[in-house]
């Protein structure tokens, strides 16, 4: 088969059909000139097909590969990087149509296509994109089927179930290598593709910041409690605190990238829970505070959060304890303590004369706290996503003007207000609260949860947490941003899709959360099984991890389950044994019994002749025997096991009874 | 190494699978390794793997394990796709130096339909057969016969790679299929011998059997003479219906004689089968001497047959 055949038109066809299915969902995140170029491409492929065109010469192919280079260029700006490849390959794969003459094209094509299924997957890796990628799948097995020259493989409905056959097959086996095969770590790192939206909290806050990414109801993370979810209003997930503020902006200092771990003293019970992250391209986790979170390659840094050394951009699941009752830093040193005491030079006249005056008539840090909190809660303010802007002096403007703002407004106020006072306080970004699914009794959190609150610092207390937006808005605290904007604020006004605007219905909100369940469950058994995940199932299972051990299992197990296939496959019982041949067998017994037994060589009927001679008396039945079978095997007379059977049963009537031996 | 390794191979597959006239595939006959496209794959998913890896992205491990386990799933498909099926000699007939020897072989399946099933031998192309369930296929396969005397194709090669491909199956089956090979007919000179131990009473008759032309005697046709005798020329010449008639030489017999020739022992041997099937097609009576082997004059199909087999196996061992 050296020669190179060219390729059956059901092939053609099912490659035709694969690959509109592999480059569909590519075309989230392609340009839309491959639509084009496909489109193109398989309109002349079929046209060669039918004889009506010619295939592209070298120069036509060169132009088209130029074409190609040109529009990735201008459509990504650069033709490196991971983005530009995959349009590279997508554009290769459709081209490689032109030029596919022989079975051996068809075959690189079929390849390329597998290859092209697996880069979907880096940008998309939901439930719906692996249940989808087996159509691509199946029907590029269909055309691999299509290339065998076969009567069988020129039909189009049995190649295709032939293919999903196959398919099926192949899925236990599939799933004991995915349980079992080991995985490891990246063995050179890749640029990761960067039309994957990733919005989340940044590490310098503008009062409108956080306002704009509670427009989004995209998923944070999920978290599952080990015991009972703590109520919500107790749900603070710590990411980064911000320490600098310059006038208008609030940004980490620089000291907070020094790991240096902090001193606290645990206190109280600890809540266990686990983490499901989804990326959000930066490097640190959310914990409660305060958190110990079990991660290789993640540390406590000097402001309580934990950062890993890469930036989580992929799904990350990692398990986490904390100590709310936690006493943090009760002795801090001076120069922490003067980071977080830091003011512009200038500016916001206003709020530094009335923090000077709360700081007369409070001289305890605690009353002071309290009467500002008091101030919020009894002076007209109004929570919203859509606050004024504000102009130079933003704090002052909030603060005695516009009376408007978001918990990013509040918290940059209120921190401003206690280091003008002389109270030690800084920022504290993260999430607050989330929705709990009952059926699978774990928080999501998304992004419209982003929350920003205070903590200040007094001696022996250490850092104690507080949340001004607390007294504008309890709702938001205790039941979430829906019910803290009520009917007059836009909530996800731009997202008119988002099943979480239709919660009131109950049955699609029941449909919602069930679908949640299902996405979280493939997050963590799915996408998440990795590394230290693996190991911790298999060490459930198996108990003390042993690589032997588990080899022995995958092998065993494996084998068994090729096995049981092949039994399937093959069915050995079906297999009609030779009746003719069995039937002499039994011949053969039967006359041994008597003491004839047949020699090595002895044809059956010289056999037959001799065993005659030895028992006359029943020559004739042994005779008749030897001629039925004879007739049968030999002279090409139809077989009939029937008429074996009964001259058998004659021979054995005539023979003297015998007790067997 | 591999031409040390080749005799031990035939006898190892000489008791495996003993020749026979009919042989059923089963599995201590079946073989089965990746075929170069399963190599190709096998590169292919390697990547795959590597994609997998090195972004931590389980769906990229789980489709590389799907189509790891469709690999593996495709060993017994391809293994079954030849399990159980049942070849058998088909005969064929005897044929010249120089044209094609053809076998039949016939395909039975007893379970299952058979796709694709390639058969041949090597460096000839594979003859593809689908075969269907309970049914029967019958391919002819074609060798250039070289040589004379029996030819003996050897193992018979027979392979599938349905469904996918990635595998190749396949069997070396000997079906004990033997085809004679007549020597290449060649014209030339009648070699004429008076006959066996008869002293020259005709001195002429040698000297008038050089070249076929001037053989030729006739006579007037006669109802029941062969048509192909008939002499055209003569007729045309307007001489009348003649038959070319051998029969000049009544009274004694016709003996074709290997030793009356001159050329090397092939050459004669070509030159006897030429007016072996002259004589025949002419109906004519004749003998055949070979060195230590007489046939005696006769006519007919059978005679014919056994003066070429004669020929053809001449110098053989039996």
């Amino acid at each position: 088969m050296s020669a190179l055949p060219g390729i059956p038109r059901i092939a053609l066809t099912w490659l035709l059909v694969a690959q509109l299915l592999v480059i569909l969902p590519h075309l989230l995140h392609l340009p839309l000139w491959v639509i084009a170029l496909w489109l193109g491409a398989a309109g002349w492929r079929v046209q060669i097909f039918r004889m009506r065109a010619r295939y592209p010469n070298g120069w036509a192919k060169g132009g088209l590969m130029l074409v190609v280079l040109a529009g990735v260029l201008l459509s990504r700006g650069t033709l490196v990087g991971l983005d530009a490849a995959v349009v590279l390959l997508i554009a290769t794969f459709i081209l490689k149509l032109l030029e596919m003459r022989t079975r051996r094209d068809a075959l690189v094509l079929i390849f390329l296509g597998f290859f092209c299924v697996v880069t979907a997957y880096l940008f998309e890796d939901g439930i719906v994109a692996a249940l989808y990628s087996l159509l691509p799948v199946t029907a590029l097995l269909a055309a691999l089927v299509g290339l065998q020259h076969s009567g069988f493989a020129e039909r189009p409905w049995p190649t295709l179930r032939l293919a999903g056959g196959l398919l099926l097959q192949a899925l236990p086996l599939m799933l004991l290598l995915f349980v079992f095969f080991p995985r490891m770590g990246p063995l050179w790192s890749l640029p990761m593709p960067s039309d994957k939206g990733v919005t989340g909290l940044s590490d310098s806050m503008e009062p409108a910041d956080i306002a704009e990414l509670s427009r989004s109801s995209a998923l944070a993370f999920r978290a599952s409690f080990e015991g009972p979810v703590p109520p919500r209003d107790q749900l603070y997930w710590r990411a980064l605190t911000l320490e600098r503020f310059d006038g208008r902006r609030w940004s980490q200092s620089n000291y907070a990238e020094l790991p240096s771990a902090p001193q606290w003293r645990k206190a109280g019970e600890p809540l266990d829970y686990s983490i499901v992250m989804q990326p959000s391209g930066k490097p640190w986790l959310f914990a409660l505070d305060v958190g110990e979170v079990a991660q290789n390659e993640s540390r406590m840094m000097t402001d309580f959060r934990w950062q890993r050394r890469r930036p989580v951009d992929r799904p990350l699941l990692y398990q986490a304890r904390s100590w709310p009752q936690a006493l943090r830093e009760a002795d801090a040193e001076p120069p922490a303590l003067r980071r977080a005491l830091q003011l512009p030079e200038q500016g916001d006249p206003r709020s530094r004369a009335w923090a000077a005056e709360l700081q007369r008539e409070h001289p305890q840090a605690e009353a002071l706290v309290a009467a500002l909190l008091q101030h919020f809660n009894r002076e007209p303010y109004v929570y919203t996503l859509r606050p004024q802007p504000l102009g130079r002096d933003s704090i002052d403007e909030f603060l005695f003007d516009t009376r408007r703002g978001f918990c990013a407004h509040y918290a940059g106020a209120m921190t401003f207000v206690l280091r003008a006072a002389g109270i030690p306080a800084r920022v504290v970004t993260g999430y607050q609260g989330g929705e709990l699914n009952p059926g699978g009794n774990y928080i999501q959190v998304r992004q419209f949860d982003a929350h920003a609150w205070v903590e200040y610092w007094q001696p022996e207390q250490g850092w104690r947490s507080v949340d001004p937006t607390y007294q504008v808005a309890p709702q938001r605290i205790e039941l979430g941003l829906e019910d803290a904007l009520g009917e007059e604020d836009g909530f996800l006004d731009d997202q008119p899709f988002s099943p979480l605007r239709y919660r009131e219905l109950a049955w699609l909100n029941q449909l919602r959360l069930g679908w949640e369940n299902l996405n979280y469950g493939w997050q963590r058994w799915v996408l998440g099984y990795q590394g230290e995940q693996q190991l911790k199932l298999l060490h459930n299972w198996f108990g003390n991890l042993d690589w032997q051990r588990l080899a022995l299992a995958l092998v065993g197990s494996g084998t068994l389950l090729i096995g049981l296939l092949a039994l399937w496959l093959l069915k050995p019982w079906q297999q009609r044994a030779d009746p003719q041949r069995q039937a002499f067998r039994r011949f053969e017994r039967l006359l041994a019994r008597h003491g004839v037994r047949r020699q090595a060589g002895e044809g059956a009927r010289a056999f037959a002749e001799r065993a005659g001679r030895e028992l006359p008396a029943q020559a004739p039945a042994i005779q008749a025997f030897a001629r039925c079978f004879e007739a049968q095997r030999y002279a090409g007379q139809p077989a009939s096991r029937a008429a074996l059977r009964q001259a058998l049963g004659e021979l054995r009537r005539a023979l003297p009874w015998r007790l067997l031996r | 190494m591999r031409a040390a390794l080749k005799p031990l191979w035939g006898r190892w597959l000489a008791r495996r699978i003993p020749p026979a006239a009919s042989v059923r595939l089963n599995q201590r006959r079946i073989f089965i390794l990746p075929s170069r496209v399963g190599a190709a794959f096998a590169v292919a998913l390697l990547l795959m793997l590597l994609v997998g890896i090195n972004y931590q992205n389980s769906l990229a491990y789980g489709l590389t394990f799907l189509l790891m386990s469709v690999f593996v799933v495709a060993i017994l498909h391809t293994y079954r796709n030849l399990a159980g099926l049942v070849l058998k000699a088909g005969g064929g007939g005897a044929v010249f130096v120089g044209e094609q020897a053809r076998f039949r072989v016939r395909l039975e399946s007893r379970e299952r339909e058979h796709q694709a099933v390639a058969l041949g031998w090597p460096p000839n192309e594979l003859v593809l057969r689908d075969v269907p369930r309970l049914g029967q296929a019958e391919a002819d396969l074609s060798l250039p016969a070289v040589r004379r005397g029996w030819l003996r194709p050897g193992r018979l090669r027979v392979e599938s790679r349905f469904p996918l491909g990635l595998l190749v199956a396949w069997s070396w089956v000997d079906l004990d299929q033997a085809l004679l090979i007549y020597p290449r007919p060649l014209e030339g000179d009648l070699p004429l011998s008076v006959g066996l131990g008869a002293e020259d009473e005709e001195e002429g008759m040698r000297a008038r059997g050089r070249g076929a032309d001037d053989f030729q005697g006739l006579r007037d046709y006669q109802p029941g003479d062969s048509k192909r005798r008939l002499d055209w020329k003569a007729y045309s010449r307007g001489q009348g219906l003649l038959v070319k008639d051998f029969a000049m030489l009544s009274g004694r017999d016709l003996w074709l004689d290997y030793d009356s020739l001159g050329g090397d022992s092939e050459m004669r041997l070509s030159l006897l089968c030429h007016w072996v099937l002259q004589l025949s097609e002419r109906q004519q009576p004749f003998g055949l001497q070979l060195p230590g082997q007489v046939i005696a004059p006769d006519q007919g199909e059978g005679h014919r047959d056994a003066c070429l087999r004669a020929l053809a196996l001449f110098g053989e061992r039996p």
